[in-house]
Order: C-alpha cells, then structure tokens, then sequence
C-alpha cells in the first residue's frame, strides 16, 4: 500500500465525519418514528455556531460545545411543531433548512462582519492528531471529531439493543400507540431524539468548519444534510450499515476532489456527490424492493 | 374550516414577521429603519417595476411546486429545473438562429422541455422504485445547476471576456419590452396566463379533479380507476417545464445572456415555496401569496441597499411562515376529526 | 368485595354520549362479558376503565379504592391489563422484549435479556400461555401474537384483563384455545372482562353478563340463566324474529356473468396468497366469501375488480376480461372506507363523484347536481354535500359509498364487509340494498366476516382457507358449525 492510498482514506473520513454525524442523527429520529429532514439546516447552524462560538471565545473546543447546544436548542423549531403539534414534519424541515439558510447568512454579516465567507487568521480551528504529538498515517491529519463519529456509531448500536431507554425508543418509534398504551408517551422519546439530532449535527457541523476547514461559508453544508438523509434510508436505520452509506459518500467524495486536482471541471466535482447518492439509492432501491426501502422513509 | 386555517395567509406572515423583528432586536437591528427602507425598496419609485419583473419567476416557480403538489408529490428542485432551462433557452436562441417570432417560440419550447425531463425523472423513480420524490427531485437539483453553470463556463461561454457568462442572444430572441426599462416583457400576461388555465384545470376539469382525488388518497384514487403513476409523471413534468420555461422566459428578457447564478441567487424557487405553502391548500390564493412574498423579497435588497441591512432577513421570514403555516394547517384537521358523528372508536 | 368497579360514567364526544351513567362491577376471579351491538359504548367504557379518556362523570373503584386515573400508566399500575383488539405489539421487537417494555430488567442499567427470557418462560408455564422468547414478533401467527400481550399484561401483574373483541382475529379453533387460557387464568385469581358482540362466546365462557345499548346498561345476567333470546332483546331492544332479510328469490339459472379461472396470486414470500381458485357468479344471486381474516380474500377480490393482476388465471365479465386499473363494469365497495373507499378529507360531493368524473361534461354544477340526487335517492343523512366526508357517521359514510357503486349500470357488484362500524339502522338498509341490486338482476359477490350476514343473504356461500376455496354451501346447508368447521380448514 502506497502513500498516495493512505491518503485517501484519510480523505475519506475527514469528507465522512460530517456526514456521520448527521445521519446518526437521523437515524436516532428515525427509529423514534419522525422522519428528520432538517438535517441539512441543522448541520448547517452547526458550522456557523462553532465558528460564532470559537470566535466569540477564542477556544475551538468551546466554539464545539456552543455548537452542540446551540444547535439542540434549534432543534426545537423541528421538535415542537412536528412532535408537539403533529405537523408535517417534511413540510417543517423544509421551512426549518430555509430559515437556518437565513438565520446564518443574516447573522454572519451581522456579528462577523463579513459577507458570503467569513475566515481570519484569529479564528481558532480544532487541533490535528498529528498537532497533539500523535503524527500516524491516517489518523493524523484529524481532528478527535473525526474518530468520535464511528465511536458514537458503536456507541449507539450498543445503546439501542441493550438498554432501557434504547429499547423503548424502538418501542416507541414502531407502534407509537403500542407504547402509549403501556404508559410509554412517546412524545417525550421524540422530543429527545429529535433534540440529539440536533446535537448530533451541532458536532457534525463544528467538524465541517473547525475541522475540515476553518472558515464559515454561506450554505457550506452543501447538501451533506440530504446525503445524510438518504444514509439513513440505504441502512435502514440500522447504525452499522448507516456508517458504511456515509463512508461511501465520503470516499466518492475524496475521489472526486482528486480527480479535479487532475483537471476535471469543479462543477462536475460539485455534482458527484449528488449523483453518487441518487445512484446508490436507485440501487438499493432496486435490488432490496420498494418495499424495504418506503419503510425506512 | 375554521377561523384559524381561513387567516393562516395573513397569520403566518405577520407571526413570522413579528419573529423576525425578536432577531433583529437581539442582534442590534433598528426594524423602524429596516421596514421603512424594505417598504420602499419594493414598491418606491423605480423600483416598482422591478419588483413587478420579480413578480414573473415567483409565480412560474409557484406553479412549478404547486402543480406536482396538488398530487402530494413536494418538487423541490425547482432551482435545477429552472437554471436547466434557462441554458437551454440561451443554447437554443444562439445555436439555431431563426425568423422572428419562431426565436423567441423555439428556445421557450426548448426550455420547458430541459425543465420538464429533469423534473420528470423522479416520477417513475417513486412509482417503480419507491424513491420519495422529495429525495430525488432535491438531489437532481444540484447537478443541474452544476450542468447549466459548467456550458455557460465552457462550451456556450462569452469569448474573451472570462465572464461566465453566454454571449447576447440575437436580436430576434429577444423578448420585446412593455415598459419604458424594458424588464416588463410578455413574460407577465404568459405566466399570468399559465396560472390562469392552471386554476381552471384544478377546479374545472375531471382531469383536475382526479388530481386532487390522487392528492387527497392515492389509493382512493387508484380504486377510482385513476392512472396515479402516470398523473404523478404529467404534473411532476408539468411542474418541471414550467420552471423551465421561467428559466427561459428570464434568459429572453434583459440583459439577453444566460449569466452563471444569476436565476439560482435569488431564491426564487424557495420564496415560491414559501408561497405555495401560505396558500394553505387553496389554488386562488397562489397568485396573492406570491405577490406578498414577491414584495418582501424585492424589498429586502432595497432595504439592505438602503439601511445596510442583509436581505438575507427575508429568508428567515420565508422560513418563519413555511413552519408556522404548517402548524396552523394541522389545525383544520383537527378540528375536521373532532366533530360528532366522525369519531370512530 | 368486586375487584373492579365503575360507577356512574359518563363520557361525551362533542353532542354524542357514548356512555350514559354506566355501573359495572367485575368479581374477583370471574369472566365478565361486556356486550352490545357496534356502537353501544363498549369500547369507550373499556378506555375509560383502562384510563385512555377521563370520564365526564364518574369513577372507578379498584378493591374499593378510587383511582385516579389521568392515563393508562395509572391504571396499569392498579393491577389492570387491557388486551386491544388490534394488538399493541412491536412488530420489530422478540417476544421477550415486547413482554418487558415499560417494565424491564435490568443489570447494572444494562438490559438483563436472560432475566427477560426466564419471566417469559416462567409466566407461559404458570398459565399455559407458550412463546418463544427470542421469536421477532412480525413473523408469528395472530393467535402467538394475542397471547405475547396477555403475557405483557400478566407480567405487569395485571388482576383485571380487559380483552377487547379478542376473537375478530382467531379461527374458531385459536378462539377456543384462548378461553381455555382464559379459564386457567381466573383460576389464579385473576378476573376477566371479555367485551365481545358474538353471543355464543359470551354463552360459552362467560359467568356473568352486563349488556350496553345506546350508552346504557340494558340488562345484566347470570349466564347460567339467561338464554340466547333474552341477551339479543337487551341488546337490540326487540326480538330478533328469525326475519327473511332477503327471500332467497328463485335460485338463479343461466350461464355465470363473472367467470374466475384457477386464479393464483403469489404474495411476497411464502405460500400463495390465492391458490388456483376457480367458480362463477350468475346474474340475480348473491355469492357469499367467507373465512377467517387473511385467508386470501382480499387478494382475491382485488383480482376480481381488475386493481390486481393475478400471477395465473383469468377473470371473465360477461366473456370478456376484467379492465385492469378498474372495470367500469364493477361496482366495488371496499372493506377499508378511509382507506380505499374514501377520500377523508374531500368533500361529500367529491367522493360521490369518483369513476364517474369522465361521464359527462365536468362541471361544479353537474358534481354538485349529480351528489344531491344520490344523497336522496340512497337517504345519506348529511349536513352539506361541501364537508369532508369523515364528519359522516360511519352508516352515512358507507351508504354514499355504496350509493356511488351503485348508481350506474353495473352489472357485477363487489362488496366487502358492508356493515363493518355501521350502526343497525343503517346495517337493515344496507342489506336491503344488496338484496335489492340482486333483485335487479346484478351479480353479488358479498365477503363478509359476520356469519349472520352471509345466512341472511347469500343464496351460496364459499368458504376460502388458506388460499384456497374449501367447500361451497347453499344457503339452507350453511348452519354456523358447517361453516366453522370450513374455515378452519377441516373441509365440510
């Protein structure tokens, strides 16, 4: 195994992180019964707030904690009206990604000062593996974002088979009368897995901008909120195959930044990642039956 | 319906706006000098027309999501559809020169056409293979956009200047002006016309009807004998032709070129959204909605012009009543399953 | 001193009272059955006791102590288990899991799934309620399934059961295994309150009965003493004379109008849904399907109206085939009305209009024209032809439905399950309807679970089990143990 091969796998996971993030997050939604759509918006929120925040306090790993919650708390706007109220949650998220388009184009003038990319030399970004005295192949060129996701990924698949609470968000999310009927509301479950997402992607979105990049761009989650989306339909809500969907688009995402470093037009870079999903969902949708796949939607 | 579901078109907007001001408050905005310049941005001298200009893709776009809608299917690649069509228009008129009048015809044809396949696509896609048309309609939209911006770089691209930018078309394709500024072109009383026959068609034909009925419950409509698959393909085509058609109906009029971005900046396709969404379910009200939000849309580049502040505030109201429409929306149902009689153990 | 109590409840929905002042009493130990026609307020008594609606007026004693009761956590947390007619399990979870959740073991904050497994096992013994605890609940029978949540309710400590309906969904012979549980249960103590509108259910496993009409008690009895007739009078409120709903008219000769030729129709996976079924309907009688629930006459039905292909075989209409998409020919009343039937949130005057939108010129007029004369012609009893159609009483809603069928010329009527959620003045029309349409010449084919139903009308009766057609009775032979015995498989 060359160099030039290692490197991409690095590529991978650094083009991933973000998406993993996103989709456990969906995944979380999906499995308590809401079908989240607002991911993009939120990892969205997420990139802007970790860069308002590590510059408001001049700390990187702050700048992820304001992310965290400030992107939970967003979260609401999707919990209250789809879980609360019961409105369309599609029809939520779609105003809910809109605003967060808005929210973050507005503010960056507003509080940075600056229009359409906001970077300095002052903004603290997350510090590299390599950065902390751990200078491997692969893993060095990290950020500790970008291992946590796979973690979070075991982490939840153990959570969701082997605990109380795991177990009746599952409850919850099949046969939400089943569990009402049991004494098991599952409003409460749907809040909370809602508000994770949101967390899920503040971490995703810090990852994007302090990790990836240190920069806040307007609508800088470019789509990886949808590509999250339709992870969570290829696996099936089940975290193992979800991780391989989003390591798939990570690798075609690495690949295609390649290719254009060997002169391919950047538009059909910015397509591929698009066309990648839309081909991987025909696929499956293809080879498992629609059937399988309208469940998991 | 009720009181609640009967003003949500006037509710949601002026909530969302009362939202909107919280933010701007918080982040030191003055909205006595953001409304006032919004105001007047929209509709001030001089800017009137331009808003009236706005006017013509909001509408295009509302039909555009509207039409597929009415079979509850969301098209949310109005943005590929659109730009897809104005380059097709632009390649058309530059490639094929022709007699007047048949300059103007071809390229539009050949605009709604690009739109409409696009948009076309993810019918059988959800009817075949399940794929939600939501999913599929939001990941071709990026592609296309990317297609129309790589031929305006390259193959159709100006000479010589480095602009991303197409040539001006011929004189022939122009669309002619109505107004002394030349942003009013028959693309108003066209796109007025297409919604026209759109209201018709929706609460007027059997066609229209089994429209509805596929909207309302698709197997309810599949038992009726209704074709749902093939409704689903002609309204999604329809919806996508039309965004084409706005696209090419743009290109035609000033400045006479397709620019890169310049059909996709605006956020035609989500204010039109926005639009449709406020109409809660009432076709006669799309060309209000829109209008209102036309105005807060033209109005937020005069007022960033103006006070400084970021037209990008009339995204968070778009937003703002998108969700508060829909929960105002759930009210009507609600209160349709409460009524005696409609409970059911 | 009585395990359970209710006194006094009321409850309302908008103008209707679905209990009026209700007393019940259930013994410690006894099966109690709760009867009455569809919309008695059976099911609305029952979620009062098991804490889904707060009553209006009332309340409930539990061993002489008042509950309070603001959900079903509390009621269940008095020693009550509720068993619903449509089962509240998670499909996608074991046995184990779905008999713990809510109420789970654990380790160390960890899931203890052996603990879980052993209670299983435990309680299955004890009550001789056998499942596998590591099955996944989707892919067991319905009778497996019925007893995972008597298990659940059981394992909660449940003293009451509230079953609901639990027979709709069992053949005779699953049915006849769950009293036996049933029995074994009380003898540990435990009461049961069975609510049911079958009467030889209530005859056969009972010891005491309550009958509800309109929101009220109409009669309680010691089933040791009262008699079949006795019931159905509480019930309905006059005697139930062995009425000639329809005079079985002279048997129908002539060749068939609808021919079925050895239609097969695989399903997903497993076994075919409809095996090579094969027989004809003739012009001027009514065809009965029966069978119990999943038998394949869904599927079967669905080939006959053209919305299904079948993968095998041929259905013929007058000699020619049946349109795919749907045959103008057909009129069709499906069993799920805001499924299938109906548009819920369309208009009276929208739903009325289906299939027939192509007829003649489209109008708002000629639609609204077209529904008022249907509203009178078939006595649909609504406030405006412009409301949703779900604001219609279930018997309105199915009146429009079958006054849209069978408006036109059809010659083939299709009817699944007509008085489903229909109150018995509206069930009496709509039998009339059907004999009707037979008297006018139309073929009916007539798939209905209720027994009586297809005695009462049908002039032959098929018995499907498993997929297939197992016996063919005539009116006269079709008594309720030739039938049972048919469907359960056990050919006749």
């Amino acid at each position: 195994m060359n160099v030039v091969d290692l490197a991409l796998v690095s590529a991978t996971l650094t083009a991933s992180a973000p998406v993993v993030f996103a989709a456990l997050g969906g995944l979380l939604c999906q499995t308590a019964g809401v079908f989240n759509m607002a991911l993009e918006g939120q990892l969205l929120w997420g990139a802007f707030s970790g860069v308002l925040f590590s510059h408001l306090t001049g700390s990187a790993w702050l700048g992820v904690v304001g992310a965290v919650v400030t992107t939970a708390v967003y979260a609401l706007a999707l919990s209250v009206p789809a879980v609360a109220f019961r409105a369309d949650p599609v029809v939520v998220a779609v105003g809910v990604n809109l605003l967060a388009l808005g929210l973050t184009a507005f503010l960056m003038r507003v509080l940075l000062g600056a229009g359409g990319v906001y970077t300095s030399p002052d903004l603290p970004g997350l510090p590299t593996f390599a950065k902390l005295g751990l200078d491997v192949p692969v893993l060095g060129p990290q950020s500790p974002l970008v291992p946590l996701a796979p973690l979070l990924v075991a982490v939840t698949a153990w959570w969701l088979a082997r605990t109380r609470s795991g177990l009746r968000l599952r409850g919850v999310g099949g046969h939400p009368e089943a569990a009402l009927s049991l004494g098991l509301g599952a409003d409460r479950y749907r809040h909370v897995a809602v508000l994770g997402a949101g967390a899920l992607c503040g971490l995703g979105g810090a990852q994007l901008a302090l990790g990836n990049v240190t920069l806040f761009s307007e609508g800088m989650s470019a789509g990886r909120g949808w590509v999250a989306v339709v992870a969570v339909m290829l696996g099936g809500a089940w975290p193992w195959p979800v991780l391989a969907a989003c390591l798939l688009f990570g690798a075609a995402e690495a690949f295609g930044f390649r290719l254009q470093g060997l002169g391919l037009p950047q538009q059909a870079a910015d397509a591929a990642p698009y066309v990648i999903t839309l081909l991987a969902l025909v696929v499956a949708a293809a080879t498992r039956g629609r059937r399988r796949l309208l469940e998991a939607s | 319906m009720n009181l609640t579901t009967r003003t949500a078109p006037l509710l949601a907007p002026v909530a969302a706006l009362a939202l909107t001001t919280l933010v701007m408050l918080a982040t030191g905005v003055d909205p006595f000098l953001a409304y006032p310049a919004l105001v007047r941005g929209a509709v001030g001298e001089g800017n009137l027309e331009y808003t009236v200009a706005a006017y013509v893709p909001v509408l295009g776009m509302a039909l555009a999501f509207a039409i597929p809608l009415r079979t509850g299917e969301l098209n949310l690649g109005g943005d590929g559809q659109l730009a897809l069509g104005g380059v097709a228009a632009a390649a058309a008129a530059l490639l094929v020169p022709l007699p007047p009048v048949l300059a103007v015809v071809f390229p539009l044809v050949v605009a709604a056409l690009a739109g409409g396949l696009l948009a076309w696509v993810a019918a059988p896609l959800r009817a075949r293979l399940g794929i939600p048309v939501i999913v599929t309609t939001l990941l071709l939209s990026p592609p296309g956009v990317a297609l129309a911006s790589y031929l305006a770089r390259f193959p159709l691209a100006e000479r010589g200047t480095g602009l991303a930018q197409t040539p001006v078309l011929p004189d022939a394709s122009h669309l002619p002006a109505l107004g002394e500024s030349g942003y009013l072109t028959p693309a108003l009383p066209v796109v007025a016309l297409l919604t026209a026959l759109w209201l018709y068609a929706d609460a007027g034909t059997a066609l229209g009807y089994e429209i509805r009925a596929t909207g309302a419950n698709r197997e309810f409509a599949r038992y009726g004998g209704v074709g749902v698959a093939r409704l689903g393909a002609v309204t999604l085509a329809t919806g996508g032709a039309v965004a084409g058609l706005v696209g090419g109906l743009v290109v035609l009029g000033p400045p006479y070129r397709f620019v890169d971005g310049a059909l996709v900046a605006p956020g035609y396709t989500f204010t039109a959204i926005a639009a449709v969404l406020l109409a809660t379910g009432r076709p006669v009200l799309v060309p209000f909605t829109s209008a209102l939000l036309t105005v807060l849309q033209a109005g937020g580049q005069g007022m960033e012009r103006e006070a400084g502040v970021p037209s990008q505030l009339t995204q968070i109201v778009q937003g703002l009543i998108i969700v508060i429409v829909a929960v105002l929306a759930l009210a009507r149902r609600r209160t349709a399953k409460k009524r005696p009689g409609g409970v059911t153990p | 001193m009585p395990a359970v109590e209710l006194v006094g409840i009321t409850k309302r929905f908008g103008d209707v009272v679905a209990n009026d002042g209700i007393d019940l009493s259930i013994e410690t130990g006894e099966i109690h059955a709760v009867v009455g026609e569809n919309g008695a307020g059976k099911s609305t008594l029952m979620s009062v006791m098991y804490g889904v609606h707060q009553p209006d007026a009332g309340h409930v004693l539990r061993d002489g102590v008042r509950l309070r009761m603001r959900s079903p956590a509390d009621a269940i947390a008095a020693g009550l288990g509720m068993v619903h007619q449509r089962l509240r399990l998670f499909p996608g979870l074991t046995v184990a899991e779905n008999v713990v959740i809510g109420a789970e073991p654990t380790r160390r904050g960890v899931l203890d799934t052996a603990a879980a497994s052993r209670e299983v096992e435990r309680l299955g013994e004890l009550y001789g309620l056998r499942a596998d605890p590591a099955a996944r609940v989707g892919t067991l029978p319905v009778g497996v399934r019925q007893r995972v949540e008597i298990l659940r309710a059981l394992y909660r400590r449940a003293r009451v059961l509230i079953l609901d309906e639990p027979t709709a969904v069992l053949t005779p012979g699953e049915a006849a295994r769950l009293f036996e549980v049933l029995r074994g249960v009380t003898g540990e103590g435990v009461s049961v309150v069975l609510v049911t509108h079958k009467l030889g259910e209530v005859l056969a496993a009972s010891n005491r009965v309550t009958v509800l009409r309109g929101g009220r008690v109409t009669g309680r009895f010691a089933t040791a003493e009262t008699t079949a007739q006795e019931l159905v009078v509480a019930m309905i409120g006059r005697s139930l004379a062995p009425r000639p709903l329809a005079p079985p008219g002279e048997r129908a000769a002539g060749p068939y109008l609808l021919e079925v030729e050895n239609v097969r129709v695989r399903g997903g996976e497993g076994p075919a849904r409809v095996g090579g079924v094969s027989f004809g309907v003739r012009r001027g009688e009514i065809v009965g399907i029966a069978g119990v629930a999943g038998s394949g006459q869904r599927e079967l039905l669905d080939v006959v109206t053209g919305l299904r292909t079948p993968d095998e075989g041929r259905v013929l209409l007058a000699g020619a085939p049946v349109r795919r998409g749907r045959d103008p020919r057909v009129a069709y009343v499906p069993e799920d009305r805001p499924g299938r039937a109906t548009a819920p949130t369309m208009s009276l005057a929208d739903n009325l209009l289906m299939g027939g939108q192509r007829e003649r010129r489209f109008s708002r007029a000629a639609v609204r024209e077209r529904a008022r004369a249907l509203v009178e012609r078939f006595g649909v009893r609504a406030a405006s032809l412009d409301e949703p159609i779900s604001v219609l009483s279930g018997g309105n809603a199915q009146k429009a439905v079958l006054a849209r069928e069978l408006s036109g010329d059809r010659p083939l009527v299709v009817v699944e399950e007509p008085t489903q959620g229909v109150d018995v003045g509206a069930q009496e029309q709509i039998h009339a309807l059907l004999a009707q349409a037979r008297d006018e010449g139309r073929a009916v084919l007539l798939q209905s679970s209720e027994l009586s139903e297809l005695r009462a009308l049908a002039d032959r009766i098929l018995v499907m089990f498993e997929g297939a057609i197992v016996a063919e009775l005539s009116a006269e032979e079709a008594g309720e143990d030739r039938l049972g015995a048919a469907m359960t498989g056990a050919a006749g």
